[in-house]
């Protein structure tokens, strides 16, 4: 099979997420596509797999061209696209999700398992695998689900199958087995698209790259023509932003931690953080800083190693306990974490210290709560009509601030900050910058958790940098730009 | 015709903007309908008038128990979960205060020469505090053991209604006559007891939800329990302290309970109160889903279905049929609670 995409565009709003962009696939050919976050990756394989309509452009499989409206037609043309999250139902057997929506039944309207079976035994064995199609999928490990999906793919005759992540939750010999599974296939003529963060892998399995940034194909080609230093550079480009990093007064270590684990998403975590200072966090999509992070604030179960905090060792039980020695955390994904959607915007932000704010022993203080807020909302430049107005009116940075301020009311010593920008227009982007420069200048401890090098280029003076739950680098001065970054985060050695 | 418009579009934003508002307009329409069925051919205005106050003091006496109930299921329900037990924890703290203030042979106290007055007292803290335990109980089931609130409190539904009715078998402790006051004294003729001790719970409740740290802890739990576990809010406290709440506030009913029948019948008293006092803080306008809700509209909630089975009553509608209109309010109430959300 023979797939090309050929000129395609297509914006979201006022936002053109792919520009003319040109990518074809051939079978028998295992292809990278590579990028990073917000590049375009995702949307491009969207309006492959049927899940989007492109603005512009064609898509032309065998010689000729095809218009998909759903994921289905795109199906019934070869093409399977398997998503990251996995589509699998644990309490039903393999055959069975093999089958689901089309079962095949017997005259009498029974489902007909035998066949089922039996058609699923033909696919595995075109596989070279050996596995009962009566397994129950949530006894299957990770790699094995991906394969069940590939199976999937396969019973329906896919030609052409585009693999989202597909290594990013499995371990290494995990991966092996995908691996050669994905080569057995092309062997069979299929064509893969591979799309993922991790260059070593794609130097491991590709045949073919393209390179995708800001919407834009900047590089296709031979991957044994390239090394994984080439590829991250062209993933982020050359221009690299300059950060402007006000250089603060560093006081004490307030925050460090001693080969910290949870025995799964990381182990071995030891960091150390001043006072004054902004500190990265950096890596890929599931490098497991969100869960140290949140380990650190006590939100997460039991863990080994230590945890200081002001020098002294404290077991982190619970958040109450971690907002008692004055931390803060402003999680990512605000929609589920952050906000409380049926509080207004005042009780959103003065949740964190309403047991701070009482008077009669008993009742709450709202002439205290309302004046800490309102302070706090002309420092933060918080725009809002009335403060009693539900939180889903404000946009999302101003529900951000809310978020920061409900946080600055407890006066914290260390201030940890997953994804702070996170679904934030520009405006206020820079505004939430300009209030964590003016924090660390306060004498705060900053954490920063982002997955955006250039975030963490412009507001850290030191970041280090995590790779499969391990800290892989920390990057300072010159060396913390966007290259180095890419190289460490995607599992590069040399 | 200007103004008309004016109170039309006043009406049409109050009903979207304030969720109570729609149910006050409810109460107000069946008041009215009932006002009519209960006729005006008394002869003299007095002789209505006293008529339609002794109807209401009527609604209201035999409501009380159901609506203290109510008002802690408006908390458990605004945290996200349930309590189908107070049912039976009814029957099990009314049977620990009978053998409490019996003042007879088999009596508890009576037995070391403790009666009267401070028996009483006795009787009525320990029910309060075995009330509370029992709802703390059901509490750390949820929240140490991880269960639903469902099955937690299925679970000791079962449990306290089977166990009081073993223990029950052979004690029979007799409520002395003057305990039967408390519920049963008369002012001008009429007991008004059950109903002040209900709109006062009321009362307070409302403080608690509205101007504690507690209460409105409670509505964050309940609306995003994650965010508000990471605003440093001890969740499973506040889920334990809840259905500590419902416990005590079940006390209270069962005490009541005890004073103003003299009696208690183990196997019967109680039953289905936890399925009324959950329709009546839904057709209140709390959210089954949790973090919205108020006790405001939970009193109204019990005053609307107490004034619907009083219409049916005085229109002749066979007891039988009753409950099902009691089943169509609550189906209709939360349709339009669901189309309001739209």
């Amino acid at each position: 099979m023979q797939c090309e995409m050929r000129g395609i565009s297509k914006s979201f709003g006022s936002n053109l997420v792919l520009d003319g962009v040109d990518f074809s696939v051939s079978g028998g050919c295992i292809k990278a596509l590579l990028g990073e976050n917000g590049a375009g990756k995702s949307t491009l394989m969207n309006i492959l797999g049927g899940v989007l309509e492109p603005n512009a452009g064609q898509i032309v499989i065998d010689g000729n061209e095809v218009h998909f409206q759903n994921p289905k037609e795109s199906l019934d043309r070869g093409i399977a696209f398997i998503h990251q999250e996995l589509n699998l139902i644990n309490d039903l057997a393999i055959y069975e999700n093999l089958f689901i929506g089309r079962e095949i039944q017997k005259k009498n309207g029974f489902l007909d398992h035998e066949a089922m079976v039996s058609r699923t035994r033909e696919v595995f064995a075109r596989m070279g695998l050996d596995l009962d199609p009566r397994t129950m999928v949530r006894t299957l490990d990770a790699s094995y689900k991906q394969i069940v999906e590939i199976s999937r793919a396969l019973l329906m005759d896919a030609k052409l199958v585009i693999m989202d992540e597909p290594t990013s939750s499995l371990t290494g010999p995990e991966i092996g087995r995908v691996f050669s599974l994905m080569r057995r296939l092309r062997a069979q003529g299929v064509g893969i698209i591979f799309i993922s963060h991790k260059l070593n892998e794609v130097m491991e399995i590709c045949d073919d790259y393209a390179v995708l940034r800001d919407g834009h194909m900047v590089s296709t080609g031979k991957v044994h023509d390239v090394t994984t230093a080439d590829l991250a550079a062209c993933m982020v480009g050359h221009t690299v932003i300059q950060g402007r990093r006000g250089e603060s007064a560093r006081g004490d270590v307030v925050l460090a931690a001693e080969n910290l684990g949870d025995g799964r998403s990381f182990s071995s975590i030891s960091f150390s953080i001043r006072s004054g200072e902004i500190v990265g966090f950096t890596g890929l999509l599931g490098d497991g800083r969100s869960e140290i992070f949140q380990t650190v604030f006590g939100a997460r179960g039991p863990y080994e190693g230590r945890i200081l905090v002001d020098g002294r060792e404290v077991r982190m039980k619970s958040t109450t306990q971690a907002v008692d020695l004055g931390i803060g955390y402003v999680p990512k994904n605000r929609k589920e974490n952050g906000i409380v959607k049926d509080l207004s915007i005042l009780e959103n932000g003065s949740i964190v210290t309403l047991s701070r704010m009482k008077k009669h022993c008993f009742f709450l203080d709202e002439d205290a709560i309302r004046s800490v807020f309102l302070r706090l909302k002309d420092e933060l430049h918080i725009k809002l009509e009335h403060v009693d107005a539900p939180i889903t009116s404000l946009s999302g940075g101003n529900q951000q601030k809310v978020v920061l301020a409900k946080w600055l009311a407890l006066q914290p010593g260390i201030l940890i900050l997953d994804n702070p920008t996170q679904g934030v227009d520009v405006g206020a982007k820079e505004d939430i910058y300009e209030i964590i420069t003016r924090l660390s200048q306060a004498g705060i401890a900053v954490v920063v958790l982002s997955s955006e090098a250039d975030e963490i280029i412009r507001l850290c003076s030191r970041s280090y940098v995590l790779y499969h739950g391990r800290i892989v680098g920390e990057l300072t001065g010159s060396d913390l730009n966007e290259q180095h970054i890419m190289r460490l985060a995607t599992g590069v050695t040399e | 015709m200007n103004k008309h418009t004016g109170f039309a579009t006043w009406f049409r934003t109050m009903w979207r903007e304030k969720p109570l508002f729609s149910t006050l307009c409810a109460l107000i329409v069946m008041v009215i309908l009932q006002t009519i069925a209960l006729g005006f051919d008394q002869g003299s205005f007095g002789a209505w008038l006293s008529l339609w106050c002794r109807n209401w003091l009527n609604i209201l006496r035999n409501n009380s128990t159901i609506g203290i109930i109510a008002l802690g299921m408006t908390f458990v329900i605004i945290t996200g979960g349930i309590d189908l037990a107070v049912g039976s924890t009814l029957v099990a703290i009314g049977a620990v205060v009978m053998v409490f203030i019996d003042s007879s042979a088999t009596g508890l106290l009576a037995s070391f020469g403790i009666s009267g007055f401070p028996a009483y007292l006795v009787g009525i803290i320990v029910g309060l505090v075995f009330g509370a335990l029992l709802g703390a109980f059901s509490g750390v089931l949820i929240t140490v053991g991880k269960l639903p609130p469902f099955i937690a409190t299925l679970g000791m539904m079962k449990i306290c209604r089977s166990v009081t009715q073993q223990f029950m078998q052979r004690v029979n402790p007799v409520v002395p006559r003057p305990f039967t006051k408390i519920a049963n004294v008369t002012i001008g003729g009429q007991m008004f007891m059950p109903i002040v001790y209900w709109l006062l719970m009321a009362f307070l409740m409302d403080i608690v939800s509205r101007h504690t740290v507690f209460g409105r802890h409670v509505y964050a739990v309940g609306s995003n329990e994650r965010a508000a576990k990471l605003s440093g809010i001890n969740v499973d406290h506040v889920k334990r302290m809840v259905y500590m709440l419902m416990g005590f506030l079940v006390g209270i009913a069962a005490v009541l309970q005890v004073s103003r029948i003299g009696a208690m019948d183990y196997a019967n008293a109680g039953s289905g109160y936890e399925m009324d006092a959950i329709a009546a803080v839904i057709v209140g306008g709390t959210s089954m889903s949790g973090g919205r809700g108020s006790i405001v509209g939970t009193v109204l909630g019990v005053l609307i279905i107490a004034v619907i089975n009083n219409l049916l009553n005085l229109l002749g509608v066979p007891p039988f049929l009753r409950e099902a209109f009691k089943g169509v309010i609550v189906i209709a109430a939360v349709l339009l609670q669901k189309k309001e959300k739209n």
